[in-house]
Order: structure tokens, then sequence, then C-alpha cells
């Protein structure tokens, strides 16, 4: 029920929802639909849980406005007013374009944050499967310790945002075009329109002025299209045009920004000339003209569309370096394009120092600064060569075995023939063979090394998700000792009775599908262990805490 | 089998310690130096029949040092060579007729000098893997090379040897090259290691008369061919350090920060580079003082 503190924005009648006839409030936090001779509302939602809002497009009969929530749902209204059906709806989705964004709550950001991580990460995505969506542990306590980074980090990221810069060629990128009956049809977007603000402070003042008092944005646009101040030769004299001034300023601009010159004290633009060969081939001197008499028309509209090229170009750079929120001062504006300039004569002597300074000495090339290192000194270092000794007793030997055994072997060899006939018996063969076979005296762990073939590839991934959410649960188990707060006391039972949900809703199941399919292999044996490991911890903490309070 | 044109390289290092082998040629003349070497011929053969590019080495690991038996200096001498009478595939017979000629001219050259009576396994290891290179660089613009290792090993191990017997596992665990080892008495903690690092396979015979039977069967498939095969498991190595003080096997120790030594027992200087260590006392809980009653 609508409470009698909130202020209605907008009531609409004979609006439809789901074929029903009623009216549509439009409130300051909410919007909410009741139907005809009724005074509840049935639909009702707040403009925080709307994620967007749909129309219908202009040329079908019915008038339609859908609004989508985040969660996924959508309502629709119908506007079925036959006479005003088009301006109540115009003024609904108006007044919901506006008051929408303002509530785009934290919340939902954080909704998306985690959307995203779990779209991410695979495993998370797994494990919040495993635990949240089967009931063993609930969503706040999943998210409790992941979200921490996000809300702290967010703040900062925003504040390094990068500033857009504007594009050079904006102006170009309007592109006219022809509309087929001897007319023009310029494209504006909003980008293009803070472009043209940002680059020219003038043609801003002059929009404030005169939008919406005189003139409409439309008229305002169109009358800057057609004015001289757009066009490429800027004949600006007479006119009566509300650009005109801009021109004038503009070429005040100009002439501060040549006579600023550059602040770079190993840059002297003024030594370059434009030297052609003309006529004469440099050897006659025909000094170029300055005046504008004596110019031909080519030339001063060359003239011309270079100037304005420089000063669209300047203007262009200053717009990107100056700040945003420096306030649009129209004087100081036009004439110190850097902000920072005045005084560009007075730092020369240091700048100029630091700037040769940089371009003779190489960071690497100096001497190293290193930190004081002491030097190894190892006296013993054959202990490195030597390895280990071997842990059976060694056998001594005399040197008279030696000898013996020398004169032996050499009295043997010399008398060497190959007799490959008679190497193999075949008594000796058979129990190699049986020595070598399967089950024989060699080969005793060959059948417990195959378990991860005897595992189906399923039931090894299943496994490895138990272990994954189990690792998740014991951690938050293990990381609540020592118990010293009530908080964690709570937290500590709470993720006990956690770890028995997990053991009766996960683990038996699955050792249940084991034994069916007749593997003896236990595998759920380490798991069973960790989780009695857990209780018993529990068990002993709460026998001691019994003996505390007693 | 291997692919078209792809050479498999055996290398066969044999242990022929004459003191090791004439002491148990005096205990057990069943198998002596000489059947060790006929079963290492067999295999030889039987490799190089298996494909036409299969290629052998063979390298005798004396006391004193480690001779190539095949291919030998001799191979470009004679000519003359006794041919087979007996129809053999003529490169096995010009084989088995070098290995027993090396093998009797170092024999006869054997001399005492009483210094080491360890074998040089090392040394021969290091051979081999300069024999493997060689053949791989001749080989490399024409096809693939495979090699491996086989060590025949006799005598015990020999501490000094550690560092360098290290260096060439690790040598040829880069060039991918394995090492087995077929031991005939007493288990060798390098051999294992350098089998389980380079991927190779460890044995250790219980009979030593049956050693073509063990060749054969374990040793003489390449690796490719292995993983079809059911072998022997691998061996539990034991990785455990050796203190440095007494060099006995440790699995829980002291080790110097700056120098990492080993040790067994704390010491507060590290004895290799003397560096003080400064230890820090547990707290001391001091004891509740009590009130001295106060006289009535």
């Amino acid at each position: 029920m609508a409470s009698l503190s909130e202020e209605v924005l907008l009531v609409v009648k004979k609006v439809r929802q789901k074929k029903q006839d009623g009216t549509l409030y439009l409130m300051a936090e909410r919007i909410a639909w009741g139907p005809e001779g009724k005074d509840r509302f049935t639909v009702s939602h707040s403009y925080s849980d709307i994620r967007c809002q749909k129309i219908s497009p202009d040329g079908k009969a019915k008038v339609q406005l859908q609004l989508v929530l985040h969660t996924g749902e959508s309502t629709t209204f119908h506007f079925a007013n036959e006479s005003t059906s088009r301006k109540d709806w115009e003024a609904a989705k108006e007044l919901l374009q506006q008051l929408l964004p303002k509530f785009k709550k934290k919340a939902n950001k954080e909704l998306e944050e985690k959307n995203k991580m779990l779209q991410e990460d695979p495993v998370l995505f797994q494990l919040y499967k495993d635990l949240v969506v089967s009931q063993v542990i609930s969503a706040e306590e999943f998210w409790a310790n992941r979200l921490g980074g996000i809300n702290n980090g967010e703040s900062a990221a925003c504040e390094n945002k990068q500033e857009v810069g504007i594009s050079g060629a904006f102006l170009a990128d309007i592109r006219p075009q022809t509309d087929g009956c001897n007319g023009l049809r310029y494209n504006l977007t909003a980008d293009i329109i803070e472009s043209i603000f940002r680059t020219y402070p003038a043609v801003k003042q002059k929009y404030k002025e005169n939008v919406p008092h005189n003139l409409t944005e439309k008229e305002f646009w169109t009358r800057f299209f057609q004015s001289h101040y757009f066009h490429r030769d800027r004949i600006s004299t007479g006119t009566q045009d509300i650009f005109s001034e801009c021109a004038r300023q503009d070429e005040k601009g100009l002439k501060s920004l040549v006579t600023q010159g550059v602040k770079n004290p190993m840059v002297d633009l003024l030594s370059l000339e434009d030297k052609t060969l003309d006529e004469g081939y440099g050897i006659s001197s025909a000094l170029p003209s300055t005046s504008h008499a004596s110019r031909t028309v080519k030339e001063s509209s060359n003239f011309a569309i270079i100037k304005r090229f420089n000063h669209h170009s300047a203007m262009v750079l200053a717009a990107g370096s100056r700040k945003r929120d420096v306030p649009a001062d129209q004087a100081s504006e036009t004439s110190s394009t850097d902000g920072n300039s005045r005084d560009s004569d007075f730092f020369q002597p240091p700048l100029k120092k630091v700037k040769l300074q940089e371009a003779i000495e190489y960071e690497d090339l100096q001497q190293e600064n290193r930190p004081k290192t002491v030097a190894l000194n190892l006296k013993k270092s054959d202990r490195y060569a030597h390895g280990p000794v071997p842990l059976q007793s060694q056998q001594y030997t005399t040197s008279q075995d030696i000898i013996n055994s020398v004169n032996y072997i050499k009295h043997e060899m010399s008398n060497y023939k190959p007799n490959l006939t008679q190497v193999l018996s075949s008594a000796a063969a058979s129990s190699a063979i049986a020595a070598l076979s399967p089950g024989g005296v060699l080969m005793q762990q060959v059948a417990q090394q195959a378990i991860n073939q005897m595992v189906p590839t399923e039931i090894q991934a299943e496994l490895k998700h138990l272990y994954v959410a189990a690792g998740e649960l014991l951690r938050h188990f293990w990381t609540c000792f020592p118990v010293n707060t009530a908080f964690l006391e709570e937290k500590v039972t709470k993720m006990k009775s956690n770890l028995e949900r997990f053991q009766i809703t996960k683990l038996r199941p699955f050792q249940e599908k084991i034994q069916r399919q007749y593997l003896s292999t236990n595998l759920t044996g380490h798991l069973e262990c960790m989780l009695q490991a857990a209780y018993s911890k529990f068990h002993i903490w709460q026998t001691r805490r019994m003996m505390r309070k007693t | 089998m291997a692919s078209e044109g792809e050479i498999s390289l055996l290398v066969v290092v044999v242990d022929v310690n004459p003191i090791w082998w004439g002491q148990h040629a005096q205990s057990e003349p069943e198998f002596t130096l000489s059947k060790c070497l006929d079963a290492v011929m067999v295999m030889g053969n039987a490799h190089m029949a298996m494909t036409r590019t299969n290629q052998l080495a063979v390298i005798a690991a004396h006391c004193q040092d480690s001779h190539f038996l095949y291919p030998s200096k001799r191979l470009k001498g004679n000519d003359d060579t006794s041919s087979s009478r007996d129809g053999k595939y003529e490169l096995l017979s010009v084989t088995n007729n070098l290995i027993a000629e090396e093998i009797r001219d170092i024999m006869s050259k054997t001399e005492l000098t009483g210094n080491s009576t360890d074998t040089l396994l090392a040394g021969s290891l290091a051979k081999a893997l300069c024999c493997i290179l060689l053949k791989t660089v001749v080989f490399l613009l024409a096809q693939e090379i495979k090699s491996r290792i086989l060590v025949i090993k006799a005598a015990d191990d020999c501490a000094l040897q550690y560092m360098n017997f290290m260096n060439v596992i690790f040598a040829a665990q880069k060039q991918n090259i394995l090492i087995d080892a077929c031991v005939l008495d007493s288990d060798s903690g390098l051999l294992q290691q350098a089998c389980d690092i380079t991927g190779g396979l460890y044995l250790k015979i219980p009979q030593k008369v049956a050693l073509a039977q063990y060749l054969l069967w374990v040793f003489l498939p390449d690796s490719e061919q292995r993983s079809l095969l059911v072998l022997p498991p691998p061996a539990h190595v034991d990785y455990r350090a050796a203190c440095f003080c007494h060099r006995t096997l440790i699995e829980i120790g002291y080790v110097c920060s700056v120098c990492l030594s080993i040790f067994c027992n704390f010491s507060p200087i590290c004895t290799t580079c003397e560096t003080a260590f400064k230890i820090q006392l547990p707290q001391m809980v001091k004891p509740k003082k009590k009130k001295p009653k106060l006289p009535a």
C-alpha cells in the first residue's frame, strides 16, 4: 500500500497489465500499478530492482513499456488510453530514464562482481554449486571471505580511471550526408557535442547563453553549421552571426599563442624558415610579403586554412591537458591555453640546465651504488663434493687379496673367446622369466600401481570436487582455532554442523555409489580421516570449554 | 619398432673391475667375466640385428681408466679379421671379435697401482655421453637419433665420484638420454638416482647366470616400447641428504643459510663458512612473586 509520505511523481490512467485495466503510479522510489477500482497495488517494484526498461518501437500500434528486473523477471505495461497513450508513454519513459540511474545501488554491482567471479573461475563455480546449491553452507558464508577485497579495490580503481581524450578528427567525423533534396544532414552524437564544447569553450559559452532561451538546441546547431565560423574559409566580416564573436576571439587566442612561443629551451622555432627555390634559384632575394593586400586570393585562402588548422590543433591539445574541473572562465581560457604558461620565462634557465643534463648523462653508465655485500668464505669446500657413505659396512680387502684377484682375472681373460652358443641354459632362462612375469619376485608392486587406470574418470572427477569442497569447509573450520571470541565459537559450532551435513549429503552417497560399482579401492579413506580429525578436535575443544565453565 | 629412419644408439658400460671380478670368480666359478661379456655381446648383437639403423657402443670401466671396446681403433686397421665361418651377419661377427680383442688387451695391461680399487664409473659415463653427442652431431642432418646408456655394475659405489656422477646424470637428463642400470651385486644409490632422474630402469638381478635373459627381456626394448610392456616397477629411491659432519643419511637436519651445508646437530658456528648463528632462547615465564606474609 502506498504510504502517504511517498511523493507521487506521475499517474497514468488506463494502463493495462496482464490484460487488466488499471493505473500506473510512479513514485519517488518505486513504480507501482493497481487494477481499476481497487486501492491496492498488485505490482510494485522499487527502482533499485529494475535493471532496465524496454520500449516498443515507434511504429507499433501497441504502446508498451517493459521493465526488466535484476532477477530476470519482466513486467509489461500496455498504455491503452486511445488519445493520450503516446504522450503518457513518453512521459513515463522519460521519468523512468531519469530516475533509474539514480537508484543503481552498490548492491547490484556486488551481484555483478559475484557473477563475474563465478564465471571466470570454474573451480570456484563448482565449489559454489557443491556447497551452496546443495545447502551445505549458506551463500553469505561462502562470499564472506572472498568479497572482502573487492569493495576496497573498486574505489581505488575508479580514481585511477584515465580520462578520455578528444579525437582530433571529431569535426570531420560528423560527415554530412545529402538529404536527397538539396539539403545536408549532420549527425551529431553526444560525444561529438562534448568534444566541440571541450575544444572550443567559446562555443560552449554561446550555447549556455542562447539555449534554451533564444534558440532550441536544433536551431543552435543548425546555425553553427551554417555559419562561416564552421566553414573552411572564414571570411567572417560583417555577418550578423552569433558566432562572429567566436571567430574574433579565436583570432585573439591564436595571436597570444604565437607570442607565447614554445617552452622548450632547446627548441628554437624562429630559426626555421620556409625557403622555397623560387624564381632565381635562391639567388634573387624576393622578400615574402606579409601584408594582406599584396597576396593573391589563393594565397590568402591557403593562409586562412593553415591558420585554422593550427588553431584547431592547439585547441585540441589544450583541451586534452586541461583538467575537467577547471571552471570555464572565458577570458583566461582563450588567452592562456595551458593554464600555467604565464611564468614560462621565469623558469627558463633551470629547465634548460635540466634538459642538458638529461641529454648528457646515461643512468646505467654511472657508477653503481649497490649495497655492500659480504663475500662468501668457505673453509672446507670439499665437503660438498663428497657423497653419502653407503650404509653397509665396507668390505676390507687385503693387498694380498687384490694381487691374487688381479692375477686370476688376467689369467682367465688371456684366453677369452666368446662362446655365444652357451650363454644361457634353459633352466636359468625359465627361472628368470618366472621372476619377471607378473606375480614373480621382481613384480610385486605392479598391481598396486594402476589405480588411476582402474577407476573411471567420472568417479575421479567427482572425487576431485569432493576434495575441493571438503578442503574449503575444513579451511573455514580450522581457521577458527584458537577460539578467542564469541563469534569464533559460533562459527566453529556452525562449521562442525556443516561438516557433518557435508558428510551425510555428499560423502555417503559417493561411497555407496562406489560400492555399487564394485570398486574395492578405498577412495574416500583420506577424506574420512580428515573429517575425523576435525571432529575430534572439536570434541576436545568442547570438553575443555565445559571444564573451564564448571 | 622405431619409426622409419630413426636411429637408436645403445651404449653399454660394463664394469670390468679386475679386483671384484677376480674375487667373485674364485667364489662363484659359474659366472665369470667371460660369461658376463658373452651375455653383453648377445644383447649387443640382438640390438644391432633388430634394425639396420641401430647403433652400438661398448665401454669397459676399469679401475685405472675406461676404454671403448666397440667401436675401437682397430676397426680401421685390419681388414683381414677372421671371417666368420658360420655365415653370421658380418657386422655382428666383426663386433664380437673386436670386443674380445679389446678386452683381452685391456686385461693383460692391467697394472696394480694400489691406490684405487674403485671402478671409474663416472668417467665411463662421461665418455659414453661424449660418444652419444658425437654420433648425434654426425647424424643430426640426416635423422633423429635416440640414445640410451646401459650400465652393468659389479663393484660398489665410490663416494669420491659423487659430484662427477651427479653432473653426468644431470647432463644426461638435459639431453634426454636414458640411463638404465643392471646391478649384479649390491644396490647402488647413485645408479638408483640416475635411473629415477633420467627415466630409465633400475634392476638388481637375483640370478647372475641368467644375465642374458634379463638383458634381453628388460633392457633391450627402447623407451617407446617399454610403455607397452609390463616391466618391473621402479624402486623406491632414497633421496635423503648426507650430513656434512658424519656423512650419514639424515631426514631432518640443520642447514646453514649462508653456505647451505647440512648438519645433523645444531652448532652455533657453521664449520664450513664460519657464520655465527644467534639463537633465540625461549621466553622464560617469570614465576609470580609471592607476597611475604607479614608477621602478625
